[in-house]
């Protein structure tokens, strides 16, 4: 366990599955080097078979006694899917062979593959929402203790977990062991790598590229010991945010609002059943645990509350009425930590968000 | 003094010589880097042993190693003036190259080991990655192919044809820079270890080597030149090597591989170093009693023993250790437990069953220390344990 942890909260009820963080993070991380496979951020939809295909019956994580479980590493092809071009440039040239427009490869599989095609029938009961994910984070990361080579470590002051790729060998036992398969092989430079938490960005007080750029504003990011950050308050003030398939035993730092909105069924004749509502409450409680009908509740009397007297803290802090209302970062804190390993203090590239526990008042505006 | 030293010396020497199961003769060429040399060379056999110790977390890959086998491999050794050159011949149906746009590759592969230069010959440093204080040199080549088949299936039938420039030279330049850009280049690395989690890849150039693997009919061919001496091995006389191959069919990486135990090579023409042969002898304890002695102190209760045995995960699997470990290494890890750790998992990965503990940031193993058991009850232990290893292929 880290001195301190950084975590992310997306609210389910606003994610509108656009893709607008997957390609922040793709045109931050991963659309070069042998990285072009991979989504360290992703939006899936749910119920289905996610990214990469099937992930969650791919084993990894722990068991109960707290032994990792093994696991199997994806086929790049069948089960990420080979990112593919048009062929623009002889189309543009007007020297195209067949003058249509078609992939250099011939695509079997892809990311969202399978995008909003959820699960029931329609129009009676059909439903899915979608499911943004990163690297978890975790307090016990199954990729750590799979790494046969120490090349994984969980950062002591904030547990960002990183590859040492000085130390990686490409060995992909991390693959394995990582129950949301969020670290992936990069075949060009045969290493392993994974999402980073933009913690170059963080340390300069800049919300990694996927929470600052989602329009639906979903994602809340700063430190869980901040008992002012909106993380805090909505996974142990209010415990509405909940880790995503906890029982994997690895403790995910990346907390979902389960969504709680949906829309009521339609009966044979193609009328709404009063009453009714389309997310079966089993499948959220298979992502988030137990747990999920306490934050369910907690979420209906708060929103509920809200209408009725005008006043809920939870609900406001879910609606983020402003950016700087989501995040709270805390570069003073960076600049300490790295003045203690005499290592050169980064100063703010942005004061908006920083207003973490250790910022000095006047420290922001 | 030294006359008799020697003659005593050289009388052990012929003793444990006889005992030391491989070794390779190193045969003196005017230029090793000279290809005809090889019709030189004196091949000999050395067998390559299934490392076992620890099963990770692969379930394919454990899969398609259930029931691994022992590789005959063939070892020839040339030296000159300045350069030392091995050979390592060796069967594998398959030719796995690393190639392409894939995650589910794995390359087959070749390693030599070298032990360090250090002021003591004794004891050798471990045959996996070398031990605190005993450093050795690891020459890694893994087979790699440049490919461009962006589906992953072999599929060169799109290829042109290269004589065609004239027709077909645009599309061969761009066919070039995808290749070039999959940039699976040579795979050749060299690495120092001094124990588990030390191995470093050397990226100064402080150690000059060529290595190079050739696919023949069934089976490959490695050929690793380096110098005689630098900053990190003295080579001469009697030097212990060890052989490692890795076969991609098998999903083989890091432990998933098949090692020698150390084999001497043999300098053609210069002095044996006794002190070397010796550590490579073989142990002259009884086994069947060794049996009975390891079962009476409770080995099992943490150790898979013989394959036969169900799975440990508190300690390491000593089902193939006699294959790839010397009655030295197997003495001394019985006597002084924590001298080599085997990794495995990190610690967290069985959080209950640790099979080390961290002391001031040193691993210290959680088996007993059995020096207090009589010399010849640990020597009969050590006998059994060089039978434990799997059948040849």
């Amino acid at each position: 366990m880290s001195k301190r942890q950084l975590a992310m909260v997306m609210d389910l009820n606003k994610c509108i599955g656009c893709q607008t963080c997957t390609v922040a993070c793709k045109t931050q991380w991963t659309n070069r080097n042998g990285r072009e496979y991979m989504y360290w951020n992703n939006v899936e939809t749910y119920p289905g078979t996610g990214y990469p295909k099937n992930w969650m019956e791919l084993g990894g994580g722990f068991d109960a006694a707290g032994d990792l479980q093994p696991g199997v590493i994806p086929n790049l092809e069948a089960d990420y899917g080979v990112p593919w071009d048009y062929n623009y440039e002889s189309l543009m040239g007007g020297m195209s062979d067949s003058n249509s427009f078609h992939p250099h490869v011939s695509p079997t599989w892809g990311p969202n593959w399978d995008e909003d095609q959820g699960a029931g029938a329609f129009p009676q009961d059909n439903y899915f929402f979608y499911l943004p994910r990163i690297c978890n984070h975790c307090t016990n990361p199954g990729c750590l203790s799979a790494c046969p080579r120490d090349a994984i470590f969980k950062r002591e002051e904030d547990g960002v977990v990183l590859v040492d790729l000085d130390r990686c060998q490409g060995y992909r036992y991390c693959i394995a062991g990582c129950p949301y398969k969020k670290i992936y092989f990069n075949p060009k430079i045969s290493k392993s790598e994974k999402c980073i938490l933009c913690f170059p960005r963080i340390e300069q007080g800049l919300p990694p590229a996927c929470a600052q750029q989602c329009v639906g504003r979903i994602r809340f990011v700063g430190f869980l010991d901040d008992e002012e950050s909106q993380v805090y308050k909505l996974v142990h003030k209010y415990k509405v945010a909940l880790g995503l398939r906890s029982d994997y035993g690895t403790q995910p730092n990346v907390y979902y609002v389960p969504p709680t909105e949906s829309p009521a069924k339609f009966d044979a004749e193609g009328k709404i059943i009063e009453g009714s509502t389309r997310l079966p409450v089993e499948e959220l409680e298979k992502l988030f645990g137990p747990a999920v009908h306490d934050a369910i509740k907690t979420l209906k009397a708060e929103m509920k509350k809200r209408k009725e007297t005008g006043v809920s803290e939870l609900m406001d802090l879910l609606i983020a009425y402003q950016h700087s209302d989501m995040f709270r970062l805390d570069n003073h804190y960076y600049q300490q930590v790295a003045k203690e390993n005499k290592r050169n203090p980064l100063a703010p590239v942005d004061t908006r968000y920083i207003a973490g526990k250790f910022t000095k008042a006047g420290g922001h505006h | 003094m030294n006359k008799v030293l020697t003659s005593l010396l050289s009388l052990g020497v012929a003793a444990s010589a006889a005992l030391a199961a491989d070794a390779v003769t190193a045969v003196k060429v005017a230029n090793v880097a000279d290809a005809a040399a090889w019709s030189k060379a004196k091949f000999s056999s050395v067998m390559l042993y299934p490392q076992t110790a620890i099963e990770f977390n692969d379930k394919k890959a454990n899969e398609a190693n259930e029931a691994p086998k022992a590789k005959k491999a063939e070892v020839g050794a040339l030296y000159d003036g300045k350069n030392i050159a091995l050979m390592v011949k060796w069967a594998d149906g398959t030719k796995d190259a690393q190639s392409g746009y894939v995650s589910t590759l794995y390359p087959d592969g070749f390693a030599v080991q070298f032990a360090g230069a250090t002021k003591k010959a004794q004891p050798l440093p471990y045959i996996g990655m070398g031990s605190d204080g005993r450093p050795v040199v690891v020459h890694l080549q893994k087979a790699t192919e440049k490919v461009y088949e962006p589906n992953g299936n072999k599929d060169v039938g799109t290829q042109l044809n290269r004589q065609q420039t004239g027709v077909f030279g645009k599309e061969l330049a761009d066919y070039d820079a995808k290749v070039a850009s999959l940039a699976n280049t040579d795979y050749e690395r060299v690495f120092v270890g001094e124990g588990f989690r030390s191995l470093t890849e050397v990226k100064d150039n402080s150690i000059q080597s060529n290595a190079a693997m050739t696919y023949g009919t069934n089976g490959w061919s490695g050929t690793l030149i380096r110098p005689l001496k630098d900053g990190y091995v003295n080579l001469g006389g009697t030097v212990p090597v060890s052989i490692a191959v890795w076969d991609g069919s098998k999903m083989g990486r890091n432990g998933l591989k098949n090692l020698s135990s150390w084999v001497a090579i043999n300098f053609e023409g210069q002095k044996a170093n006794g002190a070397v042969i010796a550590e490579l002898a073989d142990s002259k304890g009884n086994a069947a009693k060794g049996k009975e002695a390891l079962a009476a102190n409770g080995c099992n209760g943490c150790h898979q023993v013989e394959a036969t045995d169900p799975k440990s995960v508190m300690a390491p699997s000593l089902k193939n250790v006699g294959g790839y470990s010397t009655a030295a290494y197997l003495r001394e890890s019985l006597v002084k437990p924590s001298a080599v750790v085997v990794p495995g998992y990190n610690r967290n990965a069985h959080s209950n069953t640790p099979w080390y503990n961290l002391e001031k940031g040193k691993r210290v193993s959680t088996m007993t220390d059995y020096s207090s058991l009589d010399k010849q009850t640990l020597e009969d232990i050590v006998a059994y344990l060089k039978t434990l290893k799997a059948e040849v292929e």
